[in-house]
C-alpha cells in the first residue's frame, strides 16, 4: 500500500495519470485515436527525437548534456546524401555515417573527460562545427535521390505495416531500459550523475563511462539522421534543425532532474507519449501548432517545479528534520 | 551577573507521529556558556531549530527577557538576537573578510564605503579576540578563520543568543582552542552562548552549565563543577561507557605489510617514511593544515607522489588511480562523507556496493539484486546500522549511521590496508564506540590500519604507533607508552622535533 503510494506521488505516477486523462479526452474527441494506423503516423513523425531521446536519458542523467544531437543528425543525414550522389555504394555510405556519429561523440568526449571542459560549453561549439560540416557537404541544395530499398524502409511497412524506424525505437528502448535499470553499467551512470568524485573514490573509470555516453549519443543521432533522410526521402543543410532543444524537453518532462542522478527511462517513455498524444489531440480541436508547442512548454515548467514541491514541503513536513 | 535571557518553557516537538522533543525546559542566561550534550538523535538540532525559528513547537512557549515570544522565522530570531552558527562555515568565497561580515547590512543603503567597512570589520574582530586582516578573500581563510567571520557577522547584528553548534569538529586542536577563546569572550561580553559538542574535554573546559538531553527529553542541568565526564556520559547514553578511552592490547604481528621512504609531493609534503605491519594502528596526529590527508591521497593513487618510494605487501606499488589501489587492497575511508564518501540520495544498497560493484553482477553485467540486498543487510545487522530498510536514501540517517554505511563499503573489499581519515567526526560517542571496535577488529584479523585524526584522545586510545605531522613534514613517531596529549601537541606544533 506504502509503496503504491510512493509510486503515485513519483513524477512517473503524474505522468501516467496525465497520459491517461489526455488519452481519453483525445478518444472523446475522435475514436480514431486510439487506432493502430493513427499510433504509428504519431510514432512516425516523432521518430528520430524519440530515438535520440532515449540516449540523452542517460547522458543527463550522468549530469552532462549533448546539445550537438541535432546537428550531428544533420550531418549524417547530409553526408548520407553527399556520398550517394557521389556514387559511393549504398551500404558502406551508411557505415561511414555511423562512424561519423562515433567520431563525433568521441570529440565531444575527449574535451569534457581529457580537457575537462564542460559539456554545455563543448557541445555547443560541436552543434555549431557539426551543423557547419553538414552544410559544407550540402551547401544549398536538395538531395533526394536515394536508392529505392532506402527510401523503402523510411516509408513502408517492415513488419505489416510497422516500419523500421519504430521496429528499432522499441528494442533499443528495451535493450536501453535493461542497462539502465538493470545492469552494472546503467548503476554506474546514476552514481556518476549523483556526486562524480564519490564514483572516483570508489575506483570507477567516471572519465571513461563518459566517453562511452557521448560516443553512444553520437552513434544514436547519426542513425537517427539516417532514418529522416529515409523517411523524408530527401536532405538538406537544415535537416533535424533545433532538434535538440525538443529532445532535452522529452527527456525533462520525463523526469530526469537535469543536475543528474534521477530520472528513469520509463518516465522519458510516458513523456515521449504524452508529448505525441497531447500534439495529437491538440490538432484535434484545432489548436495550432505554435499554442501546442507553448503547452509544451508550460508542461516542462511543471516538470520541473512538481518534485520540488513534494520532496522539500510534503516529504520534510512528513519525515520532519531526518531529510 | 548571569540573567537569563531566553528561556524554553516545556516545549515539544512532534513531526508527524514522531516524537522529537518533550516537555523541554531549559533556562540561557547572558554571560555564561551553555553546553548542551546528547547523543545524535537526541533533539539537538531540532532544539536549536525551534530557538532559531526554523521549527514551530507542537506545545510549550519560549520566553524571551520574561516576555512570551513566538519566533515565526529566521528572520524574526535574528532580530531577536538569536543567531546559530555551525561546523560548515557559510561564507562566500570570492567576497572579502569585511563585505562577508556586513553581508546582510544595509543601514548604509545598499553602498558601503570599503575603507568604513573594514574598520567596522576590524573593530569587531578585535571584540572576538583574534588577529584577521579585514580585506583577505574569505577563500583563503581557514575553517576556524570563517568561523570567526560567521561569529563577527552574528555580532554585527547585535547577538544576544550565539549557539553554537559543533564549531570545532572540522577544527585542529589549536585552531579549536582559539574558537573557544571566542566563545569564553563573548560570554564575558554578556552574550548567552549555547554550546554543542561532542568532544566532552571541551565541554569542562569552556562551559559554565551543562544540560544533557536524551530521546528528546531534559536529563539534566548542572553547573559544570558538579558535573563528572563519567557521570555526564552515563546519562547521555543511559549506561556505563568505560571503555571509551581505553587502549586496547596491541595486535601488531612482524610483518610489514606497507613500507614508505621518502615519500614526497612537491609543495605538499615531503620524505614522510613510516614502517606500517600487519595488525597495527599507526595513528597519524596533527593540526589542520599538516597535510595529512595529502599523504593518505597519495597512497590511495588520488595524487600520485613525486618522489618516494611505497612497497605494498612487498611489491613496489606505484598507484596512479584510486582503481589501481583498490585492486591491490587498499581502502580509503574518506573524511568528507557528504563530498567524497557517500551518494547521499542514493539507496544503502547501492552505496555499500559501489566498491565492489562486480561482484555483484551477473556474467552479463546485470546487477544480482537479491545479492546485493542481502550484503546490505548483512552489514546493517554486523555493524548496527539504524535504518528502515536497505532501500532507505542514506542522506536520511544520522551522521553516524552514514559513516558506518560508508565504512560497509569498504569492508565488502576486505582490504589489507584500511586509512580511516577523521572517522569519528561529528559522530555521537555510541558510534564512535563502535566505529573504534571496527578499527580494532580490522587489525586483529590481520590488516593494518592508518588512522587519521585530530581527536587528542582517539589517537592514544587507538594508535600502537603515532606519526606526528606538521606542514607537510614529519615530525616524530611516538610509541603508545611514550605518547601523551602533550607530547603529541609539543610536536604538532613545532616546538619539538627528533631526528628521524
Amino acid at each position: 500500500m506504502k509503496i503504491a503510494l510512493n509510486k503515485l506521488q513519483s513524477w512517473e505516477g503524474f505522468l501516467l495519470c496525465a497520459l491517461i486523462f489526455i488519452t481519453l479526452l483525445n478518444v472523446y474527441l475522435s475514436p480514431q485515436f486510439l487506432s493502430f494506423s493513427n499510433w504509428i503516423n504519431l510514432f512516425q513523425l516523432s521518430i528520430e527525437k524519440v530515438i535520440v531521446a532515449l540516449v540523452m536519458t542517460f547522458v543527463i542523467i550522468n549530469a552532462e548534456i549533448d546539445l550537438s544531437v541535432g546537428s550531428m543528425m544533420g550531418l549524417s543525414a547530409c553526408a548520407f546524401g553527399w556520398m550517394v550522389q557521389g556514387g559511393v555504394p549504398g551500404g558502406l555510405v551508411i557505415i561511414t555515417c555511423l562512424i561519423i556519429g562515433v567520431v563525433g561523440g568521441a570529440i565531444n568526449g575527449w574535451f569534457i573527460t581529457k580537457a575537462g571542459l564542460p559539456s554545455l560549453v563543448v557541445t555547443l561549439a560541436t552543434l555549431i562545427g557539426f551543423r557547419g560540416l553538414a552544410r559544407v557537404l550540402v551547401e544549398d541544395r536538395g538531395i533526394n535521390e536515394f536508392p529505392e530499398w532506402f527510401d523503402a524502409l523510411g516509408q513502408q511497412g517492415l513488419i505489416g505495416p510497422i516500419p523500421f524506424a519504430i521496429i528499432a525505437f522499441f528494442i533499443l528502448f528495451t535493450a536501453l531500459y535493461i542497462v539502465l535499470q538493470r545492469s552494472g553499467f546503467g548503476r554506474k551512470t546514476y552514481l556518476i550523475g549523483t556526486n562524480r568524485e564519490v564514483a572516483d573514490y570508489a575506483g570507477i573509470n567516471t572519465a571513461g563511462h563518459k566517453m562511452i555516453l557521448f560516443i553512444a549519443s553520437g552513434l544514436v543521432s547519426a542513425f537517427a539522421g539516417l532514418l529522416y533522410a529515409a523517411r523524408v526521402g530527401a536532405v538538406r543543410g537544415d535537416v533535424a534543425l533545433g532538434f535538440e532543444l525538443d529532445i532535452i524537453t522529452i527527456v525533462l518532462l520525463g523526469g530526469v532532474s537535469i543536475f543528474g542522478g534521477s530520472g528513469t527511462l520509463f518516465g522519458t517513455l510516458l513523456a515521449i507519449l504524452i508529448v505525441l498524444s497531447l500534439r495529437n489531440g491538440m490538432a484535434l480541436i484545432n489548436i495550432t501548432g505554435h499554442v501546442q508547442t507553448g503547452v509544451i512548454g508550460l508542461l516542462l515548467i511543471g516538470s520541473v517545479i512538481a518534485p520540488r514541491i513534494h520532496l522539500t514541503s510534503f516529504w520534510r513536513r512528513l519525515k520532519g528534520e531526518h531529510l | 551577573m548571569p540573567q537569563p535571557i531566553l528561556r524554553l518553557n516545556s516545549i515539544s516537538k512532534y513531526f508527524g507521529m514522531t516524537k522529537a522533543l518533550s516537555d523541554m525546559s531549559i533556562t540561557f542566561n547572558s554571560g555564561e556558556v551553555h553546553a548542551i550534550v546528547g547523543e545524535n538523535g537526541a533533539g539537538k538540532s531540532t532544539i536549536i531549530k525551534i530557538m532559531t525559528g526554523i521549527h514551530q513547537p507542537t506545545s510549550g512557549t519560549i520566553e524571551l527577557d520574561g516576555k512570551a515570544s513566538i519566533m515565526t522565522g529566521p528572520q524574526a530570531a535574528r532580530e531577536a538576537g538569536i543567531v546559530a552558527i555551525y561546523q560548515e562555515p557559510m561564507v562566500f568565497p570570492d567576497l572579502d573578510v569585511a563585505e562577508n561580515i556586513f553581508i546582510s547590512d544595509n543601514s548604509d543603503g545598499l553602498l558601503m564605503r570599503p575603507s568604513e567597512q573594514r574598520k567596522r570589520a576590524s573593530a569587531l574582530i578585535k571584540r572576538i579576540g583574534i588577529k584577521l586582516d579585514p580585506s583577505r578573500i574569505a577563500s583563503g581563510l581557514t575553517l576556524a578563520e570563517q568561523q570567526a567571520v560567521e561569529i563577527a557577522r552574528a555580532l554585527s547584528q547585535d547577538v544576544r543568543v550565539l549557539i553554537m553548534d559543533e564549531p570545532t569538529a572540522s577544527l585542529s586542536a589549536h585552531e579549536a582552542g582559539q574558537l573557544r577563546k571566542i566563545a569564553q569572550n563573548l560570554a564575558g561580553q554578556g552574550v548567552a552562548v549555547v554550546y554543542i559538542s561532542h568532544r566532552l574535554e571541551e565541554i569542562f573546559e569552556i562551559s559554565d552549565r551543562v544540560t544533557v538531553i536524551r530521546d528528546g527529553s531534559h536529563i539534566s542541568t548542572k553547573p559544570i563543577a558538579e558535573v563528572t565526564s563519567d557521570g555526564m556520559i552515563t546519562e547521555m547514553v543511559g549506561r556505563g561507557f568505560s571503555k571509551y578511552f581505553e587502549k586496547a592490547t596491541s595486535t601488531t604481528r612482524d610483518e610489514v605489510i606497507l613500507e614508505v621512504r621518502n615519500l614526497t609531493l612537491e609543495g605538499v609534503f615531503e620524505n614522510i617514511s613510516f614502517d606500517l605491519h600487519r595488525g597495527e594502528v599507526l595513528c597519524m596526529a596533527g593540526l589542520v593544515g599538516a597535510r595529512r590527508t595529502d599523504v593518505a591521497l597519495a597512497l590511495f593513487g588520488i595524487m600520485p607522489p613525486t618522489s618516494g618510494v611505497v612497497k605494498f605487501k612487498g611489491q613496489t606499488a606505484k598507484f596512479t588511480t584510486p582503481r589501481a589501489a583498490i585492486e591491490a587492497g587498499i581502502a580509503y575511508v574518506s573524511e568528507d562523507r557528504r563530498k567524497l564518501g557517500l551518494a547521499m540520495p542514493m539507496a544503502i544498497k547501492s552505496n555499500v556496493s559501489i566498491v565492489t560493484l562486480d561482484d555483484f553482477l551477473s556474467p552479463l553485467g546485470l546487477l544480482k539484486s537479491e545479492k546485493e540486498r542481502k550484503a546490505a543487510r548483512h552489514f546493517i545487522d554486523s555493524l548496527n546500522i539504524r535504518t528502515p530498510d536497505v532501500e532507505t536514501p542514506v542522506g536520511m540517517l544520522s551522521g553516524g549511521n552514514q559513516q558506518k554505511v560508508m565504512l560497509a563499503k569498504w569492508l565488502n573489499l576486505n582490504p589489507d590496508l584500511f586509512i580511516f581519515d577523521e572517522p569519528t567526526r561529528g559522530i555521537d560517542i555510541g558510534a564512535k564506540a563502535e566505529v573504534h571496535d571496527l578499527i580494532r577488529s580490522v587489525a586483529a584479523k590481520g590488516g593494518a590500519a592508518l588512522l587519521i585524526s585530530s581527536d587528542l584522545p582517539e589517537v592514544l586510545a587507538m594508535g600502537d604507533r603515532i606519526l606526528v605531522m606538521r606542514e607537510g613534514h614529519q615530525m616524530s613517531i611516538l610509541k603508545h607508552s611514550e605518547a601523551t596529549q602533550e607530547s603529541i601537541m609539543l610536536h604538532a606544533t613545532g616546538q619539538r622535533q627528533e631526528t628521524i
